[in-house]
């Protein structure tokens, strides 16, 4: 399961109370005012609209997003009004509280007409997405894939930190990090190639598969998702043997999605020409991803 | 490319629990919508609403609201894979593809409304462990043992349908075995009261493409189906299906039926067919004054002779994000049994030129078109046939 990277394009803001304005960044990127929507989507269309700057992504390109907490800001608001206020549902909040409302809001803005899904999963939301799209590219359903992933933050922080069980002084912030993938076109530039996205229901079938890579360490970096364990981070490294660690979370305030930002971020920055990504779920499964540079 | 195939289904609607139960009330006649309380800072609201046979809701109590979901769930995902008939280890490696637009959110609803009552400044979705839209799958999996991947589809009305379409494929491209897909949607106030502020509620029954209709009535499913590479006698399979986004609206299809016609003609090219080949077609059907107008008029321009067409949604309700696979199953179930479901009094004659089936219909093998469009654009056409 492969496709060539064809572009990526992020937006990363560390959290700010109050948060920052983003509507003119809306503005910059997509070449209008998208009036009525909500942070969620002006992130999704952020990222993507930056993904898809300087090329014209064909309208057969599907999108396939995802999240970790899904547009949390329209739906508290929603529960808010309804349950403490007394308030029923207003029409446009309730509509964006579907979570492919930003699909939509994507679509229109790059002009696409084809699949459109929005998927979440608890801790491998941008890897669930980035494996139905690889997967979609190579049974030709899809003949090219925008894949992303958006988790922003809900004011005032210290109430998002308590809903997310975080603790008081933990730095937060949002990401929307964006993939345009394919397969191999002449006509069509690349900067990178996943060559694998897959899902392991334990360590010993994930050692086996890395094992079976024959990775070279001095070729390839090795990288961890937010919520794999330190201890087997270590394990894994040591049967991949690699040593080289790509470190694309320094520094990163905390969000569900961080995975999104480690193949673009490996792309603009590793000396290295392969990256292995592992991360984990909370069944004690693994997500990996093989990207080439 | 390896087949699949349905081997395995459950199914827990307004007619009744399990497949049998929900053909059986097939026989019977249409019901008022009965009504469901949606319950909000110290108000009641009643709105029609066609909840599950047999399972009353719970009123203002969260332990009591999941237990409710829990049990919905666990039974029918318990019938689906007792007759897929997995083994240990094969259930263990097998996929979850969840389809909903709800999620649990009727059980944070009712911790919020408990929380208020301590605490008048108390969070929503401040829950134990922290609300997540994923939360939701990872529970069925720990409760019955699957260990493969889970994908929670969230595309509105063709969510299930989504599910479907890439568990089918993950189990033809051999990246999976088996894979179970689920299609849920319980009852919510936000739900409810948000179709009621979109004025899309019907107080009658819904009849889809008559010149009376005036709307939609909620409703409660649940339904589960395992794919696998299996052949099983008279299983049916997904032949071939699509699924396109429409930018027209957030909240209705294209009304020149463009964007309809197109999703259905993607689907009969990726099942190698021509319009003419399809025996019978399901519509999504949700009486809704655009949403219909624009589904007979893709219709219209794709078939020249249209096939028998059927709607569910007058006897289901409108389950959102769970009707992709509810209807399926039903569909199936009774083109299986040889009839195509059949609407009495509904749309004999239509303004819109879709004149629905009205009596059990004799069904002969064939190939079946089952058509879903949803909020955000999201167009899903399915086609199926027995093996």
């Amino acid at each position: 399961m492969s496709a060539q990277i064809y572009a990526c394009g992020n937006c990363y803001l560390p959290a700010t109370e109050p948060a920052a304005d983003l509507k003119v960044l809306v503005k910059e990127t997509t070449g209008e005012a998208v009036r009525r929507i909500g942070r969620f989507i002006q992130l999704a269309l952020i990222g993507a609209g930056r993904c898809a700057q300087g090329a014209t992504v064909p309208a057969d390109t599907a999108v396939y997003f995802a999240s970790g907490r899904g547009d949390f800001e329209t739906t508290l608001e929603v529960m808010a009004t309804l349950f403490r206020d007394g308030g029923t549902p207003k029409p446009l909040s309730f509509v964006n509280t579907v979570s492919n409302a930003a699909c939509y809001y994507v679509a229109r803005s790059l002009r696409l007409q084809s699949r459109s899904n929005f998927v979440c999963n608890r801790n491998l939301a941008f890897e669930s997405v980035l494996q139905l799209a690889l997967m979609d590219v190579e049974t030709h359903a899809a003949t090219s894939a925008l894949v992303g992933s958006v988790d922003a933050v809900t004011t005032p922080l210290a109430e998002y930190r308590q809903r997310l069980h975080l603790a008081a002084d933990t730095p937060l912030a949002e990401g929307s990090h964006w993939l345009w993938i394919g397969p191999a076109r002449d006509d069509r530039p690349r900067i990178g190639e996943v060559t694998a996205m897959e899902y392991f229901g334990d360590a010993p079938m994930l050692s086996a598969w890395i094992a079976a890579r024959r990775l070279d360490a001095h070729d390839c970096a090795f990288a961890t998702g937010q919520f794999i364990d330190a201890g087997d981070a270590r394990t894994l490294a040591d049967t991949a043997g690699l040593s080289g660690f790509f470190d694309y979370r320094d520094g990163r305030g905390y969000y569900d999605s961080q995975s999104g930002a480690a193949i673009a971020d490996f792309l603009a920055g590793s000396g290295h020409t392969q990256l292995l990504h592992v991360n984990a779920d909370a069944t004690g499964g693994f997500g990996v991803m093989l990207v080439t540079r | 490319m390896a087949g699949c195939y349905f081997i395995g289904a459950g199914l827990h609607t307004t007619l009744g629990n399990g497949v049998e139960a929900n053909l059986a009330a097939l026989e019977g006649s249409f019901t008022p919508p009965p009504r469901a309380t949606a319950r909000y800072a110290g108000r009641e609201q009643q709105l029609p609403y066609r909840t599950l046979r047999d399972v009353p809701l719970p009123g203002d109590d969260a332990a009591a609201e999941q237990l409710r979901l829990d049990a919905v769930l666990d039974a029918t995902i318990g019938a689906a894979l007792e007759q897929a008939q997995l083994s240990n280890d094969e259930r263990a490696r097998t996929g979850l593809f969840v389809g909903t637009s709800s999620f649990d959110i009727g059980v944070s609803e009712a911790e919020y409304r408990e929380a208020l009552l301590v605490d008048a400044a108390a969070l929503p979705l401040d829950r134990q462990p922290s609300a997540s839209l994923g939360q939701f799958a990872l529970r069925m999996r720990a409760r019955h043992g699957l260990r493969g991947p889970d994908f929670s589809f969230n595309t509105a009305c063709t969510a299930s349908a989504n599910a479907l379409l890439h568990a089918d494929a993950m189990v033809r491209s051999g990246r999976l075995r088996h894979a179970l897909v689920v299609g849920v949607e319980c009852f919510n106030a936000i739900t409810a009261l948000g179709f009621q502020g979109l004025q899309l509620l019907s107080p009658d029954n819904m009849k889809p493409f008559d010149p009376a209709r005036n709307g939609l009535v909620l409703g409660e499913a649940c339904a589960a189906l395992v794919l696998g590479p299996e052949a099983r006698r008279g299983s049916f399979f997904l032949r071939g299906g699509a699924n396109l986004c429409d930018t027209h609206s957030m909240s209705a299809a294209n009304p020149d039926g463009s964007t309809v016609a197109l999703v259905m003609q993607r689907a009969l090219r990726s099942a190698g067919l021509e319009p003419r080949d399809i025996t019978a077609l399901k519509t999504h059907g949700t009486a809704s004054l655009l949403n219909d107008e624009a589904e007979a008029a893709g219709m219209h321009q794709l078939f020249e002779a249209l096939p028998p067409v059927c709607a569910l949604k007058p006897w289901l309700g409108h389950t959102l994000g769970a009707c992709g696979l509810n209807e399926l199953v039903l569909f199936c179930a009774a083109a299986k049994r040889g009839f195509l479901i059949g609407t009495p009094g509904i749309a004999a004659q239509s303004d819109l030129g879709i004149e629905l089936n009205q009596q059990s219909l004799d069904l002969p093998a064939g190939n079946f078109m089952l058509n879903y469009f949803g909020f955000g654009g999201n167009n899903t056409s399915l086609v199926v046939v027995a093996a």
